[in-house]
This record gives C-alpha cells, sequence and structure tokens, in this order.
C-alpha cells in the first residue's frame, strides 16, 4: 500500500531526577504493572545477545535499579526518559550504543540541537524499522526538515517516495566525520560516488567543482530541473563560464527558435557536447568533449 | 498450558501474503510514471514472513516479485550473530517514447545508415541532415525517417550480505559485501560540431563491487574501531563510437573549423568512464572522561586510482597520419599509455563535548581533510577538438588538491530546563590548487534557541551568517582559461550568507498538533573585482500542516507549503581579445538573467482504521507544482530587442528587416498530482481483500522541450542536434491493485 506522509510532533521533555539509585526489582516486577511496556520481540528482548537490556537488568538496563520506586509507587524514584531532557535521556542509550553507526552522536548536529535518541525512535511503541516513532523515515524527518523532504515532490528526484531510497541512505544522523551528516565518505563528492562509482574517476581531465562537491550543481534532495540540476541549463553553466564566444551567448527564445545554437537550449543543453562534464579520461577531452 | 507450549508459540511464524493483481493503464509520458518502479498489468505480490522470540529474530520479506523493482529482504539476530541479506532491483525509467536512427553494432559501436550519410555529405537536393536553419525545420530529417523506437531505460540491481559479531561481550567484528550492477542505457551527448549535436542512448553496463570490514572493541568508557572499506567499479565499455550524421567520410584534409562548421570525422570517440577502485582504513575511537565530558574522533586514509588504457588522439585519419604529425608533433604518440590517475586522502577529526553542570555545556570540533590528487600532468598542449580539428591552444591538465582544516565550537546554555540558547563560531580555511583563489576562509557565527518540554508548545530557531574570503587570487588563471578576468566562481568566491529557521509546533490537545516551518537564506557574492557569474541568490519558505488523531484508529491531517527561489546572474557576449573592435571590454554587451521560481506543495491525508467493523481506509493527495520564470535584462539585451545597436562582430542572424532579434524565454511550469487509495476489510482473523488506487497527473511546460508539431510527441531532429527525444514532457498513469491479503 502507498505511503502516507504524515507529521510528527518532537517529544517534549522536562527535566527530572536523572537516575535511580538502589537495588533492582527484577523484569517482573516491573511488567507486574506496566505489561504495556513489555519489549519482547525487539532486539532490546534478544536475550541471547550479551549486551541487550533482556540480558542485563530487563527494565531497569535503561530505567535504573527500581525496587524503591516498585515499592513505593513514586514516579520520581525511577528514571523516566520522557521527563528528561534529551541529552540526559540519551545518556542511557549511548552506554550501549556507543558503537558503531552511533559512535559519534555525543556533540553530533542532532545531539547539540536537543534532538535526542527519544525524540526519534521508541522502544516501546514505534511506528516504523528501527523503531522509529512514524512508519517511515521520510515521514520522520520531515517533523524539522519539511523543505527539505517536500523536493521529494519535484519531477526530479531520487527514488525515495518510491521507497528505493531513505533519508539513511546518504545520512548519518546519529554523526558523522563527514558534512551534512553524510554517512560515506569525507567530502560531498565521496558520499556520491559511493554509489555513482563511474563518476569517481579520478579522470585524466577534471572538472574543478565535481573534484570538490557535486552539491555545487546538483541538488540531490529534488529538484524542478532534469537530472536534480539546481538551475536549468545552460544557465547553470553560464553562472560560472563567463568566456568568449558561445557560453555567454543570450540564449533566449529568438536563438531557440532560429539558430543551430538552439541544441545548446533544447535538451541537455551545453552537455549535449560536453557530456564529459564529471571529467574525461580522453586524451582530447581537456573541455569534456570526448 | 506448559513452558514448552508457550516457547512453541513464541517461535511460530507470523506474517502477511499480499497477493493479487495489478492493471495500469497511462498516457503521455508513461516511463515517468514508472520512473523508478514496475506498474506493468500482472500480478502483484508483497510477503512478510517472521518470528521472534529471546534467543532470536528473523525476518524476510519479497515485494513485486520478477518485476524489474522487485526486491528481497532477509535479516537474522541471534546469540551474538547479525546476518542481513538482500537483493534489490531499481529501475530508471526514462522514456518509453524515445527513438534514434543510430544503430548498435556492438556494444558501445553505433552506425548511421551509410547511403542516408552519403546523401547528406553530398548535399543531394531536398535532403536536410541536420537541421541548420528554420527553413530547413519543414523538411524532416533524412534521419528521422530511419530513426527506430526504443525504450530508453536502465536498471541496478544490488545485492548484499553483511555479518556482524559480538565475539565477546567487548569485541566484536563486521564484514559486509554489496555488489552493484546497472545495465540498460542513458541518454548521453555525443557530439561533432557546433552545429552538429546529438544525443545517443548510450549502453550501460558496469558493476561496483564493495568490501568492508571492521573490529571494534568497547568498554564501559569507551570504544575504538578498526575499520576497512575498498569498492572496485569496472565498465564493459570502455568507449563509445558513433557515425557522422554529416560525413560519410573523414574530411580531408581536415577542416581546421571542422569542430564549428561540420566538416569533421566521419566518426567520433568518446572515453567512457574508467575502471576505478577505492581504499580506505580508518580508526574510530570514543572515550568518556570524568566531567561529563566525552571525546571522539576518526582518523582515516584514503586512495582511488583508476589506470585504464587511454584512447588515441583521435579516431579521424585525416589528423592521425604522419603528414599532420609534421604541424601537430604532439599528436604523434600520447604522453603516456595510461591513465596512471590516483588520489590519496587524509581525514581526521576529534569532537569533544564537555557537559560539567546542567546549565553549560562545551562542543569543540578539529576536522582535517585532504585530498590530493598525485595523477602525473599530462601534456596535452596540442590535442584534437571534436576528433573534427587538431589544435595548438591545449595545455598540460590540472590536478585539483584541496586541504580543509574546520574548527567548530559551541556553547549551550540550559537558561531553563526546557529551553537552550546555543552560539557557535566555525572557522573553515580551503588551500587549493588549480582554482583562481589558491585559499578560501569561512566565518560562520551562529545562534540557535530550543524550547522544548512544554506540553503546548515545542520552538526551534536557528541563524547564522557566513562571511567567505578569498586569498591568493590569480587572474592569470582565469585568463588562462579564456574567462572574462571579472568573473568569480560562486563556490569560491567572496560571499555573505545569511540563513534563518524557525520550527514552532502547538501542541493545543493530545490529539492535535499544528506545525509551522518557515525558512529563508541569502547569499550575496561580492569582492574587489567581481563583476561577471552569480552574483546573488535568495530562498524561502513557508509550510503550515495539522495532523489530527481523534481517535485510535482514525487520523487525518494536511500541510501546505510554499517556496520561492530567486538568483541574478551577469555575463556579457564578447569575442576574445582581440578579435574584433573590443566586445571583450564593452559593457554594451552586458546581460543579466534573473531566475524566479515559486513551488507550491500540498498534502492532505486520511487515514480511518477500523472504518466499520474490520475494514481500513487509507487515502492521500499530494500536489507540486513550479513556475519558472527566465528574465533576460541588461545592456545586450536592450540592443538585441531593439535590433539597433549590434556591434561588429556580431553573429546573430537578426537582419533581414527584423524589428527585434531577442525573444523573452516562457516560463517553465509543472504541476504534479497523486492521489492514493487503499482499503482494506478482513472477514476474518486472517483472511481479507484489499482494493488500491493510485493516480498520477503531471502537466509540464518547458522550452528545452520539442514536439512535433500539433503533439506531444518528441521531435529527434531540430536546430543543430540529432536526440532522442528524451525530454520533459506531461503524463497521466493510474493503477488499480486487488489484493487478497492471508496474516498468520
Amino acid at each position: 500500500a502507498p505511503a502516507r506522509p504524515r507529521q510528527v510532533s518532537a517529544t517534549p521533555a522536562a527535566t527530572a531526577p536523572a537516575a535511580a539509585q538502589g537495588a533492582y526489582a527484577g523484569q517482573a516486577a516491573c511488567l507486574g504493572c506496566h505489561a504495556e511496556m513489555d519489549y519482547k520481540g525487539t532486539l532490546h528482548g534478544l536475550a541471547s545477545r550479551p549486551r541487550t537490556p533482556a540480558a542485563t537488568h530487563g527494565c531497569e538496563s535503561c530505567h535504573g535499579p527500581g525496587q524503591a520506586h516498585a515499592e513505593s509507587g513514586e514516579a520520581s524514584l525511577i528514571r523516566n526518559p520522557k521527563k528528561q531532557t534529551p541529552q540526559q535521556a540519551s545518556e542511557a542509550c549511548v552506554s550501549c550504543h556507543n558503537r558503531g553507526t552511533h559512535a559519534l552522536w555525543t556533540g553530533s548536529q542532532h545531539d547539540q540541537r536537543n534532538v535526542g535518541c527519544i525524540t526519534c525512535h521508541s522502544v516501546h511503541t514505534p511506528k516504523g524499522p528501527a523503531q522509529l516513532k512514524a512508519a517511515s523515515q521520510k515521514e520522520l524527518c520531515a517533523t524539522c526538515h519539511r523543505p527539505v523532504t517536500n523536493k521529494q515532490h519535484r519531477f526530479s528526484h531520487m527514488p525515495v517516495r518510491e521507497g528505493k531510497l531513505e533519508c539513511s541512505s546518504c545520512h548519518n544522523t546519529h554523526g558523522s566525520t563527514n558534512q551534512s551528516l553524510l554517512k560515506t565518505g569525507t567530502t560531498v563528492d565521496e558520499s556520491c560516488t559511493s554509489c555513482h562509482a563511474e563518476k569517481r574517476g579520478p579522470y585524466l581531465w577534471e572538472h574543478a567543482p565535481v573534484a570538490n562537491a557535486c552539491v555545487t550543481c546538483h541538488d540531490p534532495h529534488g529538484s524542478n530541473n532534469e537530472r536534480m540540476l539546481a538551475a536549468k541549463v545552460p544557465f547553470l553553466c553560464q553562472r560560472c563560464h563567463v568566456t568568449s564566444r558561445h557560453p555567454p551567448t543570450v540564449y533566449d527564445g529568438f536563438v531557440r527558435n532560429n539558430s543551430t545554437n538552439a541544441n545548446k537550449i533544447i535538451g541537455r543543453g551545453c552537455v549535449v557536447c560536453h557530456s564529459q562534464i564529471h571529467g574525461s579520461n580522453a586524451p582530447s577531452g581537456k573541455s569534456f568533449l570526448r | 498450558q506448559t513452558p514448552a507450549a508457550s516457547e512453541a508459540r513464541s517461535r511460530a511464524v507470523t506474517g502477511v501474503v499480499d497477493v493479487g493483481a495489478r492493471g495500469t493503464s497511462g498516457s503521455g509520458d508513461e516511463a515517468r510514471y514508472e520512473r523508478y518502479r514496475d506498474l506493468r498489468t500482472g500480478v502483484f505480490s508483497h510477503l512478510v514472513f517472521g518470528s521472534a522470540d529471546e534467543s532470536r529474530i528473523w525476518s524476510a520479506g519479497a515485494e513485486n516479485v520478477g518485476y524489474r523493482n522487485q526486491e528481497y529482504v532477509f535479516r537474522y539476530a541471534g546469540g551474538p550473530v547479525t546476518l542481513k541479506g538482500g537483493f534489490d532491483s531499481t529501475p530508471l525509467n526514462y522514456s518509453y517514447l524515445t527513438s534514434t536512427p543510430w544503430r548498435m553494432d556492438s556494444p558501445g559501436v553505433f552506425s548511421l545508415d551509410a547511403a542516408a550519410r552519403g546523401q547528406v555529405q553530398g548535399r543531394v537536393p531536398g535532403v536536410v541532415g541536420v537541421p541548420s536553419s528554420v527553413a530547413q525545420l519543414s523538411t524532416p530529417s533524412i534521419f528521422r525517417g530511419l530513426a527506430n523506437p526504443f525504450d530508453l531505460r536502465s536498471r541496478r540491481d544490488t545485492a548484499s550480505a553483511s555479518v556482524a559479531v559480538d565475539a565477546t561481550r567487548a569485541l566484536g567484528w563486521s564484514l559486509a559485501f554489496t555488489s552493484t550492477g546497472k545495465t540498460g542505457s542513458q541518454p548521453y551527448g555525443a557530439s561533432f560540431a557546433f552545429n552538429n549535436a546529438n544525443e545517443l542512448p548510450l549502453p550501460i553496463d558496469h558493476r561496483t563491487n564493495d568490501v568492508s570490514a571492521g573490529l571494534e572493541y568497547t568498554r564501559e568508557q569507551g570504544m575504538v574501531r578498526l575499520g576497512w572499506q575498498a569498492s572496485w567499479f569496472t565498465n564493459a565499455i570502455q568507449e563509445l563510437i558513433w557515425d557522422n550524421p554529416l560525413r560519410q567520410t573523414d574530411t580531408t584534409p581536415f577542416d581546421a573549423s571542422g569542430y564549428s562548421n561540420g566538416n569533421g570525422p566521419a566518426r567520433g570517440r568518446l572515453a567512457m568512464a574508467p575502471s576505478n577502485h577505492m581504499a580506505a582504513v580508518n580508526v574510530t575511537g570514543l572515550y568518556k572522561m570524568p566531567g561529563r565530558t566525552t571525546v571522539n574522533g576518526v582518523f582515516a586514509f584514503t586512495t582511488m586510482g583508476q589506470n585504464d588504457t587511454l584512447i588515441p588522439w583521435t579516431i579521424n585519419n585525416a589528423i592521425a597520419n604522419p603528414s599532420v604529425y609534421g604541424t601537430y608533433p604532439g599528436l604523434a604518440s600520447l604522453p603516456r599509455p595510461t591513465a596512471e590517475a590516483k588520489v590519496h586522502g587524509v581525514n581526521g577529526m576529534v569532537n569533544v563535548t564537555s557537559r560539567p553542570n546542567r546549565v553549560f555545556s562545551l562542543t569543540t570540533r578539529y576536522r582535517f581533510n585532504d585530498h590530493r590528487n598525485l595523477t602525473p600532468a599530462f601534456d596535452a598542449r596540442q590535442y584534437v577538438r571534436f576528433d573534427a580539428a587538431p589544435y595548438s591552444g591545449g595545455s598540460f591538465s590540472q590536478n585539483f588538491n584541496i586541504r580543509q582544516n574546520t574548527f567548530d565550537t559551541t556553547a549551550a546554555f540550559n537558561l531553563r530546563p526546557s529551553s537552550t540558547l546555543r552560539v557557535g563560531y566555525t572557522f573553515d580555511d580551503f588551500d587549493r590548487t588549480g582554482r583562481s583563489f589558491s585559499d578560501m576562509r569561512d566565518h560562520i557565527v551562529r545562534a540557535s534557541f530550543d524550547q522544548m518540554g512544554n506540553q503546548w508548545v515545542t520552538v526551534r530557531l536557528s541563524a547564522d551568517h557566513t562571511t567567505r574570503e578569498g586569498f591568493g587570487f590569480s587572474e592569470a588563471s582565469l585568463e588562462d582559461g579564456g574567462l572574462q578576468p571579472g568573473v568569480r566562481f560562486y563556490d569560491e568566491s567572496d560571499r555573505n550568507r545569511n540563513r534563518g529557521t524557525a520550527l514552532v509546533v502547538l501542541t493545543p490537545a493530545s490529539f492535535m498538533d499544528v506545525t509551522f516551518t518557515a525558512t529563508a537564506g541569502k547569499d550575496i557574492y561580492k569582492g574587489e573585482g567581481h563583476e561577471f557569474g552569480l552574483l546573488n541568490n535568495t530562498n524561502r519558505s513557508l509550510n503550515v500542516g495539522l495532523n489530527v488523531s481523534p481517535g485510535e484508529h482514525a487520523s487525518f491531517g494536511f500541510s501546505i507549503g510554499r517556496e520561492m527561489f530567486n538568483s541574478l546572474q551577469r555575463s556579457r557576449n564578447a569575442n576574445p581579445p582581440g578579435t574584433d573592435y573590443g566586445s571583450w571590454t564593452d559593457p554594451n554587451r552586458t546581460w543579466d538573467l534573473t531566475n524566479d521560481e515559486q513551488v507550491n506543495i500540498v498534502d492532505v491525508y486520511v487515514d480511518l482504521a477500523k472504518l466499520f467493523r474490520a475494514f481500513d481506509l487509507r487515502a492521500d493527495y499530494l500536489y507540486s507544482d513550479s513556475d519558472n520564470g527566465f528574465v533576460h535584462s541588461g545592456p545586450r539585451v536592450v540592443a538585441l530587442s531593439t535590433n539597433a545597436a549590434l556591434t561588429p562582430g556580431d553573429s546573430r542572424p537578426c537582419t533581414a528587416g527584423l524589428t527585434s532579434c531577442f525573444e523573452a524565454l516562457p516560463n517553465v511550469t509543472n504541476a504534479w498530482h497523486r492521489v492514493t487509495l487503499d482499503g482494506t476489510r478482513y472477514f476474518t482473523e486472517k483472511v481479507g481483500i484489499g482494493v488500491s488506487y493510485w493516480y498520477e497527473r503531471f502537466d509540464v511546460t518547458d522550452f528545452a522541450r520539442v514536439d512535433l508539431a500539433g503533439t506531444a510527441l518528441p521531435r529527434i531532429d531540430y536546430l543543430g542536434e540529432i536526440n532522442t527525444g528524451y525530454g520533459n514532457r506531461p503524463y497521466r498513469g493510474s493503477s488499480i491493485f486487488t489484493r487478497l491479503l492471508y496474516r498468520f
């Protein structure tokens, strides 16, 4: 069935005392009152894995020792992440999720902006994969990044709305060595060429912006220009190529309708000739014509 | 019940079998309806299986089995082992309306009808090859009649498998392999001259194999990870060879203006993307210190390279012969037989985050990135343009090296338990070679305010200001490239950038939220001597969303937004210095282009589960449009509009009594609608039926598209070009699914 975009509110959080101290009550005691919070069937419930809550202190792995809370019923005697600041709440999560793709969480862009683990994930009532609080990443990320996710509805787009890619295909929201939380590589072009390896080169002849950042010319989130270009050709190329003769020609309707220079306005525009614009491996490829 | 019975039940396989029939119909550019999917009429399938208990969890699924977008996934987690695997096909359907007169004789080798080429070369009266005048447009190109229709599309198939093992509580390792093959064709330029541009269906046949491995050691105080990644890209098509529509034989002797007038070779040759490889090793570390201070960082070393055999200077035998080498000795042989291209990269990053108390925190980051291209310079002081004409105005190849140092620090103050004010500063230094500025530095100051924890309202505000300064400007580097000395490239020029975002979420009741999102940004490109290029751009957006969930089984809402983009660029329509009266420096040759785009977006949804009994209904409507204007102005445009002040050396054909030889370009507009309806009804606990309906409509006007007169079908022969007909065309498409559901 088709996915339905929907907004999801960021979870408000207030402050509360941090971790409870004391003895453990045991998971059975917790579920005795909070049966609806059972996490069986999730990775947290995998008792055969040494680092999971099920293999350690159960509910109290995250919520802290709860004997005092269990005996008194006093809410303040147990750690409730929803009543902590996002960063406080995340501390419990990163005590285990501190490796792999989560290793650079602390100090990352989202962490700095008070986006915590439970802003996006729900341990007990997830709606999507990876225990997300929304049915899909696009839906979840739209909560804060609506102008970006809207671009998926442009006619020139990556296959996100078709379900073949998702935000995390390119981004690691948990922290990254690259800019813009890109998941792969250390520069924008290294991230893009991890899939578009045919443009990785290195070429004999390189186009300077390609060697730096693909986003100089492309908008990977979607565009109303062919090939997700940031502006329409030939005008995009003319933003830099103010040379002589054909590049700075006024490409208007007259040229389109009357001149053989129309081939620079219709169809592929400049790249119908400069087809090797991402780089050329031909000895005569200096101008990316071969 | 016994514990054994309970365990058996928890181990039971659950899932959904959702199969049925799909019918699809459409009109217009139907490939766009199926851009990244396969909606052909036939069998539809969606299968999910899984099982979970305390010892292991596994799941498997399949989508659209047997179709071009089929997908299979498998996941297992049990004990210390996690396994993942899958296969995915993603089509990229460009157009089903395309046609081409070229025939592919073998992968990458295209031929054109010899007799037709002979007639064009022989200038047989009434025969048009590539139309070059308005008068010729009324006579179809001889190649239009020879063109055969074909589906222009490609497909990416990805198979992947990974394993991760927690060998001990502290030690873990992982290994992943992905193999991606891409086949099919894509539209690609393959031209011979300014008046002889062509587009072919370039065949695609390449594969990328990626391997990664990691070893991690984790303790309560921190972790360290050693990682390795490698990637091999292999392109089965090394070159593209294709016939010239204007020439059956090489122009002999070569015409020095062949790259311009079309008197070029019989065939052309392009080098395709080289097979290449990449490898990286990295070390990642994390250490928690007293005082709620955490240090994490990465150090990585990367190599990339390729050593493909180089194609010759040209395929044109009128140039590749000893008599020409006497004048152009540089073309007698290649400086080296293979590319010998390689790049080394070094990247390091350290984050220190300290939260000593609940009021104050400080995050500091240093990042270093060095991209060093070690490819030996390639001597192309003499080379061949368009396979048509040798040229002595070339150069050595140039490497673009980038060394970036970034220092970033952010201080956060928790004004109240739920309100945080942050201020930050970033210094970014880029040291580069091969560019007009050898160094550029960004100074970024920013502030943000986040108010959370309030039951009624969440507020997120941010603003930043960037000042970019370029250093080491080389006017000579611009002049070497034939550029106006007043041009500045927008990815390196002096620039002021201001940006701001605001997000407000109101929650007047627990079942309702209203979200307001606003963004604005403006870049002003400036600096001493900056006259040409992109001068400024702005963007603004406003979005309002409402979500209502009055009950457990019902929700509805909408989102509506408008985005506006504007840019101004300046150029000069001039000939090179010394070639005419001095147009190079003539301000009357200067022109501007203002680009304005407005985008509207609407999204409305209704989700009614258990509408009555076991009937679920979901409906969604999406709309997005764009109105993109291109307004030329400036002295040059005034002169063209009045046709009165055209200067010497002007080549525009606006004589013959025309009062104006300027025509404004019409706006490029589009509007896209999508409706989806999905209803399911379960008759028993396990068995149900479903009906889904998808509808899309796309309307577009675009001056870059050329249609056959009076139709919405592509015209492949137009002024100066023979293309495939690929373009931005309207479509309508709808699909209906009837489904049988069985859940267990």
